[in-house]
């Protein structure tokens, strides 16, 4: 049977983390109705022509949501996509609105949380570097 | 965006020493993005510190842990369970951060890790600048986007004063002032009349604790 490439992840904490919030983000993620009414409350959604990739919904679905259906067992190329979209599409600003009152801010830096104890975190030297 | 500097590891662990388990806290905001007090600053100081208290022949257990950002109580709240098993927390946050930190757990000491330096500017990698000293009372408009409060070493807001001395400060041969630098840039751009304009007294409003509520939120707060 195929065996997903997990080394260097930890999938029993991911595990652990995930089930600590289970029902709350499991009906966040269920709740979302994909109204995209929380695109327009996000500036950098309409900073970046609206592009549907820094709609909210599409951040957390991407994100803690990926992390949910694959119940943590996931490889690191998978965590540095989730790293590209809760640190690069997102600051956090926490002004994201949704009408069902899901948080969508908890639950970004819930999977910042998770990347993070990974050791999947942005390089501010490197990219100072190439700013530079 | 805020600036910071780690503190050096002896005042650090001088503040430490009497405590068991410390809990080293870092913040993805600001203090990460000036290579102050992110999660591998963390782990840095971390490491330092098991050095330093292992040739001291001290016992301490040291953990980590990294809040996105430690200037919002619902992004703090989320290390509740953690902070309950140390006697301390050194925060790697700006003063806002500690704080802030300090106020959720009223019952822990909480010891800051880094000084806060000021609003600034990144000018080269690992090197920044100030610009801001958030005075609450915006004058760039009249001074070519060349802040006299940061700059001038009398705040003045209507100079130059009788100190300058060839483009350089009184106080010193190395520092400009900025008071002949805010006339250049008023001149290259045809408005040398702003400079003409008396300015009345700065009202230092950052002498008390400020609150800052936007406008659309007024009806929030204020009944």
């Amino acid at each position: 049977m195929f065996k997903k490439n997990t080394a260097g992840v930890d999938t029993d904490l991911i595990k652990k983390r995930l089930d600590s919030r289970k029902a709350k983000m499991k009906l966040s993620l269920a709740a979302c109705a994909h109204c995209t009414l929380c695109a327009e409350s996000c500036f950098l959604f309409n900073a970046r022509d609206n592009d549907p990739t820094y709609m909210p919904s599409y951040k957390f679905i991407n994100s803690i949501g990926v992390l949910y259906k694959k119940k943590g067992m996931v490889d690191r190329a998978a965590l540095q996509d989730i790293r590209d979209v809760v640190w690069d599409r997102c600051v956090l600003c926490t002004r994201c609105y949704c009408p069902f009152g899901i948080d969508i801010p908890e639950m970004i830096a819930f999977a910042r949380t998770i990347c993070r104890e990974q050791g999947v975190f942005p390089d501010f030297e490197k990219e100072q570097k190439h700013a530079g | 965006m805020v600036k910071a500097k780690r503190k050096p590891l002896e005042e650090i662990a001088e503040a430490i020493s009497t405590y068991g388990k410390v809990l080293t806290v870092g913040c993805g905001g600001c203090v990460s993005v000036c290579l102050a007090g992110g999660q591998r600053e963390v782990y840095e100081l971390n490491a330092e510190l098991e050095l330093t208290f292992k040739e001291s022949g001290t016992s301490k257990q040291l953990g980590n842990y990294t809040v996105e950002r430690q200037c919002n109580m619902d992004l703090i709240q989320e290390m509740d369970d953690i902070a309950e098993g140390y006697d301390c927390i050194l925060s790697m946050a700006c003063g806002a951060g500690v704080q802030l930190m300090a106020e959720r757990y009223p019952d822990k000491p909480v010891f800051p890790a880094v000084n806060t330096v000021c609003i600034g500017v990144d000018r080269n990698l690992g090197m920044y600048e100030e610009k801001c000293r958030a005075c609450g009372e915006c004058v760039l408009a009249y001074t070519g986007g060349i802040c006299p409060v940061t700059r001038c070493a009398k705040g003045l807001f209507n100079g130059p004063c009788g100190g300058t001395n060839n483009g350089m400060c009184e106080v010193s041969q190395d520092v400009p002032c900025a008071w002949v630098e805010i006339y250049e840039r008023l001149k290259g751009q045809n408005r040398l009349d702003d400079i003409l304009k008396l300015q009345s007294v700065m009202q230092w409003q950052n002498q008390l604790q400020r609150t800052v509520v936007q406008p659309k939120y007024e009806k929030r707060y204020y009944k």
